[in-house]
This record gives structure tokens, C-alpha cells and sequence, in this order.
């Protein structure tokens, strides 16, 4: 009997960590030309007696879709024989999952086929590892002293846990929604200036979204304003407290300090989840 | 400076005439606080011909001493006061309370000239002191404020929460001077609201304590010499005085916190005022 | 059990961490030119910010502790003396504790005395309505030789200040608790005491707003127009006395709709003061105002409670839509972007 904050932090991981590769993808030129063209199904899978949990990365000509639920005949499959077993690899543990896929029965008909095909499929399988390693830059302890890649762990980090507090509501947990219920239309953003990054949720009436960019169709009722790429990582990696953070000029809140407050407990609560 | 004898002469010569100022000014204002005005005039007397230094050709002149007389009922002592010290004549008087007279039971600052505060309401007098002597500390000027209560107007709060902050922000350029007739309206002050033991309330507020009778020159001078040398904090003068001081049949009598006179008992009023001089 | 947060904070950060009240530094700017500026207040220097003011010219600033009524009366004796009072304390305490001060001893003597409230409205929602005042429009628009004022944001109030230091006589500004949100972008709009600022333009209705609800109006201005069409006059009247009478005149002839909002009672403050101007002229024109409807606040945040009285963005969106008999229409999709 799976537990229900183990399916949740699943539901997390599926709908707001993983689609932050996308990120990487798009924005980091190494990994963009590792998988210029490459197309395949990579599935996530973790077997459970009532109901198992998978997930599946689409690489369509190096563009990436994250679709929750089972492949029809993936490239691939991490396979893991619990739920718990799968989320702790995703959280960063040493746990490796059981790969399949790399010998598939039909290939077992032609020799040759079978070694070009797994040959390609070994090889998109080191590809999908070096992009999921590119997760761990999010990771608490990851310090990044390369200007990109410290670019890219605040962009990720913050499109992941903008994703995550929607997920979190959307997914059920009953502190999260109460909290989202009881909200007319209102807009928590979060930019990083200089650095050219923004994301927000907006939440009305226990409805959640979250987004990319700017909000502009009104004003936000919290605005976490980070100092550039640096006062973001500050407070991301914990060097300064919150407060002390605003007092040293790496982030500024905008709005009401209770609300923006409630906010930090939940992102603190996803990331106790996560990690 | 202990007054002359001169000096002593010409205070007293003065007082009967203001007292038979305030007397007509009762008559033709048609009612007067007459009682409180009587206890008052000598300390108004005294600060307004010896102490206080005003100019009667510039009003506002920005170095004089302040003089609040925070008990504003007593309109009609000040404004005889302010006649005979010349910052207008006394024929004005003859309009009090009429319409649209500068006088009125509560003189108005914007209107009688030689003004510093417009009081009535009781309680304002003292705070305000506060703010001009702190002021003048302010700017590095050496005129004083003096202020004037009523000891009834003691029950207000506003005057603790004003001596607190005169003895914290030590204003050594701040004299209060309480005009302790020992009446209000509804009875003596002891019998409606208790001020004593009054001299040991305002040493717990920091005050040093001075008591003398206010209708004795000597004394008042005594009193105004140690406030004005006094440094390092606030000195209150606890002047016992007699309300209606000079007109015997209203002497002490609650009855007469305010009231009219009709010409025949102004002449009544004067004859005892000459008797109080003989 | 979650960890701490690392966002507790004391009153004594609320000063670094309020970007949207700016007028604390703007005295001290001000204090820099005018060496006659006295800053005071009654114990209250970090919750009204006149504390940088302190940090900065320490004496130049008085405190008198938790007395309110000796605080102005002090304040107009500091006038007297030729100096220039800035006094802070909260609007309840200055409205209500010291009236008889701010009145007799201020406004009757028509002193140089500028009086910035802080905590007006509801914006002390969670302290309830000890610390609310939903009453200091009415009652300091009464007071003769006042001028009134209720700023829109910390941008506002600092063109506020600077203005009342040079406008004679008493002047009383109400502001938030300095957490409200930043509506204007930059303080060279021309801001006038007496001159209502247009936020949008617009012919079907007018809005008239001061303080908090000028940008919760501005925003349901530009979403009615995109979502309804509508064309809606937002007016930040930030100066109720002496009140726009131009302005509002235009409004009435233009847009012949006209509904005020305010935290603050329905009756007596900016409402009351527009239906003042709107009757004498006899014109016909819709009109209605939107505030606490003369009750005590229920405790909450602000935020909540502005929604719970429908003074923020949703709530006028509704109020306008129902003046112009249209329908609530619902929107969009709620999928994440990823």
C-alpha cells in the first residue's frame, strides 16, 4: 500500500521536475546538440500492486514532451519494483533502476538488426542519463561556479517550483488547497533581474496555474524580485535566510509579507518532498 | 531679582486697576469668569511687567518670551492684561463677547494681539509649552515659555502625559505656574476630584516644586527668580491664590467660577477692590 | 513538520522590507534642505517608518511615548516656536485619541503641522478594529483649514509629503501599512494636492477611488476592457479636501456613471464627498459607493478583507458590471505551461 505523499511526491516529480529538463534542452548548447534529431520513448515505470505509476519522456527530433501514464512500446523503460524505490532515485539517492528495453524480443529475430537497434538504444540511453543527471544541478547541495550553469539551476529551480506548487494543489494535498480555495484571482510571481527569468502562479478560487514569463494581465500579489542570478542562488542555496536576504538586497517581496510567507512554507514543504 | 520698592508699588498700584478692569469688563460683556480671572491677574501681573519680554509694537516678534495661559477661561484677566501692557486699548474690551468681537470668553491668538496660544479647552496648554520650549532649545534661543494652568484642569491626562515629557526632554526653559484656587465648578477641587498631595505629583513627574501664595509680589518673584536660574529640568510654581481675590461677597465661592454683574453690583465690586488697596 | 522558512520577521525589518513606503527616505531628504523639519511620534518609529527620519537626524526627532494627545499638542507648540512639524502615529490615534488637539490646537490656530497616518483603513487588518480607522475621512474632512489626503502607493505618498511641506497649514495623509502594492512606475506624473490623476480613460462609467483601491480599480479597468468591452474612467482621487470638483463634473457630464471606492465608511469619506459634489450640481447621473458598509471590520489580512468587501480588482469588476447590468463570464484554461 503505496503512501498517498509518496504518489504525490510521484505526481511532483512527473509533472514539474521532469518537464524542467525541457530547460536544459532548449537553453544549454551541449545538450541541444547531443540531441539534435534524436527521437525515442523513454518510460519511467514503478510497479505497485493496486496501481503502478509511469511516466514517459517523447523525444521527437530533440524536442521533448513529458506524458504521464504507460508508453505503447517505449525505446526504453526505468523500471523500479516499488513507487518509493523510484521516487528515491529521483530524489537524488544512489538507486539505480532496472533497465529495459535494450534487447527487445523482436529484435532477438535478426541479429544484426538487433545490434544496430541497440546500439541506438544504448546510446539514447547514455544521452537520457546525462540529461536527467542535469537534474542534480537543482539539488540543494549542487554549486555551480560556471555562468551558465548557474544560469540554468535558478531557471530550472524556479520553472520547477512554480510547477510544483500548481501540482501540489492539483494533486491533492489538503493544506494546499484549502489555502488555494479560499483566494480570489491572485498572482505570485517570481522574476530574476538581471538574468531575464520569470515565472508565476496564479491561483483563484482553488484553481492553480503555473506560468512562464511575466504576468501581465495584472499586477502580482506577491513579486519575489531576485537580484540577478547571483541574490537568487543565495537564497536558493540557503547561504542567506530569507529575511536576510531582503536586507542585503538579493530578493525584495512586493505584497503582502504573510502571503508571501505562506508561499515560502509550501516551497519548503515540496522541496522536503523532493530531496 | 527680589523686587524693589518701587517695583512692589507699582505691581500692586496695577493690580487694583486690573482687578476694576476685569470688573468692567464683566459688565460689558454682559458674564464673565470673573472668579478665575481674579485669582489669576497677579501672576499675569507680575510675568507681564517684569518677567516676560514682549514688544507691544511687534506681536509676533520671533524672540519674545511665550506666556500660555492654558486655563483659557480666564480670557477676561488677559485680555485687561494685555490692554494695560499697551497691544491695544482698553476701549476694545467694551465689545467682549459681542458679535464678531476679537474677545470672547476664549481668547482667539489670531485675534488679540499679544496672544501666544488660543486655549479654552482645558488640558492643551501644557503640551504646547512643551513643543515651543523644546523649540527653542531647538534653534538656540534663550526665551522662556511660561504656562499657566488651572489646578481643576489638573484632572485632565494630557497634563501628566505633557510634565512627563517636559521633565524627559528636561526643559529647564519651560515654567509652570498652577493657579491653585482651590475651586472647579461642582464643588472645591479636593471634594470632586483630589489633587493633593499636589506638590508630591508633580516631583514624581520630575518637577522641582515651588509653593507660595500667588497674590504675594514677593513670593511670585522669589519663585520666578529660582525658575528662571533653575537648569537641568522643569519647575512647577504651585501659587495658592483665593478665586474672586479682591471682590469679598464672590471670594471663594464656588457659585462664582463665572457670572454677570449689573452696575450696582459693579460698584460693589469696586468698592471692595479699593478696600483691598488701602 | 516543515523547517523553518527563513521569512519570520520582527517590526524592525519591516523597515528593509518595504519597497512600496518610500517616504520615510523622502524625509530625509527633505530634512536634508529644510533644517527646520522636526519629525515626531508617539513611540511608533519603526511601524510608521518616520524612524529613518530618526537614524538620520537623531536630533531633529522627537518621541513622547505612547501619548498621542500630548504628541500633537507638542507638535503645534513646535510650530510655534517657527519650526516645521512632521508628526506620524497611527490614523486611529490621531483621528480619535487626538482629535481635540489635531482640531483646536492645530487646524483652529491654522498651524504649519503635516500629520502622516499610517495604518488607516483596514490596512492593520489582523489587529482589528482597535487599529482600524474606517472613519478619519469624515472626520478630518470636517475639521476647517484641514486639507485631506489618501495617497495610492509609497510613490504617491512621497509626492504627498513633499507637496504638504509646501502647502500652508495643517495637512492630514493617510496611508497604509506600507506592505500595499506600487501603482505608479515613476513619481513624475504630476501629482497636484487637489487635482484628481486619470489612471485610464474610459466613457461608459468612473471609477473615483483613493488610497488602495486606485490600482485594484486601474487593473479591473483594463481587464473589463478586454474581457468586456467596457470603457471605464478610473480617477485617483487622492486629495479629498479640497475635493476635484472639476473632475468629477467632467465625469458626470461624460460618463453619467459614477462609483467611488474607499477603505473606508460609506459613509462620510471620498464617497460622500463626491455625492456631495454630484447633488449640488444637479445633474442626473448613476451613482453609488463602495467601502465598509458602516460596520466594525472582521479580523483578517488586508488583502482578505479588501477582497471580502470588494474593494480589490474582482470585487469593483463586479460592482461595474453590475451598474452596467452585464453578466459575469467565465474564463479560461487551467493547465500548467511546462
Amino acid at each position: 500500500m503505496t503512501d498517498q505523499r509518496e504518489r504525490l511526491a510521484t505526481h511532483l516529480f512527473f509533472k514539474a521536475a521532469l518537464p524542467v529538463m525541457k530547460v536544459v534542452l532548449e537553453d544549454d548548447p551541449v545538450m541541444a546538440r547531443r540531441f539534435a534529431g534524436v527521437s525515442g520513448v523513454v518510460q519511467f515505470y514503478a510497479r505497485d500492486p493496486e496501481e503502478p505509476a509511469a511516466a514517459y519522456l517523447k523525444f521527437t527530433n530533440g524536442a521533448l514532451e513529458i506524458v504521464v501514464g504507460e508508453a505503447e512500446g517505449p525505446d526504453l523503460t526505468f523500471w523500479f519494483p516499488r513507487i518509493e524505490t523510484m521516487n528515491n532515485m529521483l530524489r537524488g539517492r544512489p538507486v539505480l533502476p532496472v533497465i529495459l528495453g535494450l534487447v527487445k524480443p523482436s529484435d532477438l529475430k535478426s541479429p544484426m538488426k538487433l545490434a544496430g537497434r541497440s546500439a541506438k538504444r544504448a546510446i539514447l540511453l547514455g544521452k537520457v542519463f546525462s540529461l536527467l543527471m542535469s537534474l542534480k544541478l537543482m539539488m540543494p547541495s549542487a554549486r555551480p561556479t560556471e555562468p551558465l550553469k548557474k544560469w540554468l539551476k535558478v531557471k530550472m529551480a524556479f520553472y520547477m517550483v512554480t510547477t510544483a506548487l500548481s501540482q501540489y494543489n492539483k494533486g491533492g494535498d489538503p493544506e494546499m488547497m484549502a489555502w488555494t480555495k479560499k483566494q480570489p484571482d491572485r498572482i505570485y510571481q517570481i522574476t530574476v533581474d538581471p538574468g531575464g527569468i520569470a515565472a508565476y502562479v496564479r491561483v483563484k478560487g482553488g484553481h492553480t496555474k503555473a506560468g512562464r514569463g511575466t504576468y501581465t494581465r495584472r499586477r502580482p500579489f506577491v513579486h519575489m524580485r531576485f537580484n540577478g542570478v547571483d541574490g537568487a542562488l543565495a537564497v536558493l542555496l540557503k547561504d542567506v535566510e530569507f529575511v536576510e536576504g531582503v536586507a542585503k538586497g538579493c530578493v525584495r517581496i512586493e505584497g503582502s509579507p504573510e502571503y508571501a510567507a505562506q508561499l515560502n512554507d509550501f516551497m519548503q514543504k515540496i522541496q522536503s518532498m523532493l530531496t | 531679582m527680589p523686587l524693589t520698592g518701587k517695583e512692589l508699588s507699582a505691581l500692586q498700584q496695577r493690580a487694583k486697576k486690573l482687578r476694576k478692569d476685569i470688573v468692567d469688563t464683566t459688565v460689558w460683556a454682559g458674564g464673565a469668569h470673573i472668579g478665575g480671572a481674579n485669582s489669576i491677574v497677579d501672576i499675569l501681573n507680575i510675568l507681564y511687567f517684569k518677567y516676560a519680554r514682549v514688544d507691544t509694537k511687534n506681536p509676533q516678534w520671533a524672540d519674545r518670551d511665550r506666556i500660555i495661559v492654558s486655563k483659557g477661561h480666564a480670557g477676561v484677566g488677559v485680555a485687561a492684561v494685555l490692554a494695560e501692557k499697551g497691544f491695544y486699548k482698553k476701549e476694545l474690551l467694551k465689545t467682549f463677547n459681542h458679535f464678531m468681537s476679537p474677545f470672547g470668553m476664549h481668547l482667539d491668538c489670531h485675534r488679540v494681539p499679544g496672544l501666544d496660544v488660543s486655549t479654552g479647552s482645558l488640558g492643551h496648554g501644557l503640551a504646547q509649552g512643551v513643543g515651543l520650549a523644546w523649540g527653542a532649545r531647538f534653534q538656540g534661543k534663550d526665551w522662556k515659555t511660561f504656562v499657566i494652568l488651572g489646578d481643576g484642569e489638573c484632572n485632565e491626562g494630557s497634563v501628566w502625559e505633557a510634565a512627563m515629557s517636559a521633565s524627559q526632554f528636561k526643559l529647564d526653559n519651560l515654567i509652570t505656574i498652577v493657579d491653585r484656587n482651590g475651586l472647579m465648578m461642582d464643588g472645591t477641587t479636593e471634594q470632586v476630584m483630589g489633587l493633593e498631595p499636589f506638590d508630591k505629583k508633580w516631583e514624581a513627574f520630575g518637577f522641582k516644586v515651588r509653593i507660595i501664595d500667588g497674590h504675594d509680589f514677593t513670593q511670585l518673584a522669589d519663585a520666578l527668580d529660582f525658575a528662571l536660574e533653575n537648569k537641568g529640568g522643569p519647575v512647577v510654581i504651585i501659587a495658592n491664590t483665593v478665586k474672586g481675590k479682591g471682590v469679598d461677597f464672590i471670594e471663594n465661592d464656588v457659585r462664582w467660577h463665572y457670572g454677570s454683574m449689573d452696575s450696582a453690583l459693579a460698584k460693589k465690586a469696586m468698592e471692595s477692590i479699593d478696600r483691598m488697596y488701602e | 513538520m516543515s523547517e523553518t522558512t527563513g521569512t519570520t520577521w520582527t517590526c524592525y525589518d519591516a523597515n528593509t522590507m518595504t519597497q512600496a513606503e518610500i517616504y520615510g527616505r523622502v524625509l530625509c531628504d527633505i530634512g536634508a534642505q529644510r533644517p527646520d523639519l522636526i519629525a515626531m511620534t508617539a513611540d511608533l518609529e519603526k511601524s510608521t517608518k518616520i524612524g529613518l527620519f530618526k537614524d538620520k537626524f537623531p536630533e531633529r526627532f522627537v518621541n513622547v511615548g505612547i501619548a498621542e494627545q500630548n504628541l500633537f499638542g507638542v507638535a503645534a507648540g513646535v510650530a510655534k516656536s517657527g519650526l516645521l512639524p512632521v508628526v506620524s502615529t497611527m490614523a486611529v490615534f490621531t483621528s480619535m485619541r487626538a482629535l481635540e488637539q489635531v482640531r483646536t490646537d492645530i487646524c483652529y490656530q491654522n498651524l504649519n503641522v503635516k500629520i502622516i497616518a499610517t495604518h488607516a483603513g483596514m490596512s492593520f487588518g489582523a489587529a482589528g478594529t482597535t487599529h482600524h480607522c474606517t472613519e478619519d475621512l469624515a472626520i478630518m474632512r470636517s475639521l476647517a483649514n484641514m486639507t485631506v489626503i489618501a495617497p495610492a502607493d509609497g510613490i504617491e505618498t512621497a509626492n504627498a509629503v513633499r507637496a504638504a511641506i509646501e502647502w500652508p497649514g495643517p495637512v492630514y495623509i493617510r496611508i497604509g501599512r506600507g506592505f500595499e502594492p506600487v501603482l505608479y512606475d515613476t513619481e513624475e506624473y504630476g501629482f497636484q494636492i487637489g487635482k484628481a490623476v486619470e489612471l485610464h480613460s474610459g466613457t461608459d462609467i468612473t471609477l473615483i477611488c483613493c488610497g488602495i483601491t486606485a490600482l485594484q480599480a486601474l487593473e479591473a479597468a483594463k481587464m473589463l476592457k478586454e474581457s468586456d468591452g467596457l470603457s471605464v474612467r478610473v480617477l485617483n482621487m487622492h486629495t479629498i479636501k479640497p475635493m476635484d470638483t472639476e473632475a468629477v463634473m467632467k465625469a458626470v457630464k461624460e460618463t453619467r456613471r459614477i462609483v467611488t471606492f474607499e477603505d473606508h465608511n460609506v459613509f462620510g469619506g471620498l464617497g460622500t464627498a463626491v455625492a456631495d459634489v454630484i447633488a449640488a450640481s444637479g445633474k442626473g447621473c448613476a451613482f453609488e459607493k463602495v467601502g465598509i458598509p458602516d460596520t466594525y471590520c472582521v479580523v483578517g489580512y488586508p488583502e482578505d478583507l479588501y477582497t471580502h468587501y470588494k474593494l480589490d480588482a474582482n470585487g469593483i469588476m463586479d460592482k461595474v458590471r453590475e451598474v452596467m447590468g452585464k453578466d459575469f463570464e467565465e474564463d479560461e484554461n487551467w493547465d500548467d505551461e511546462v
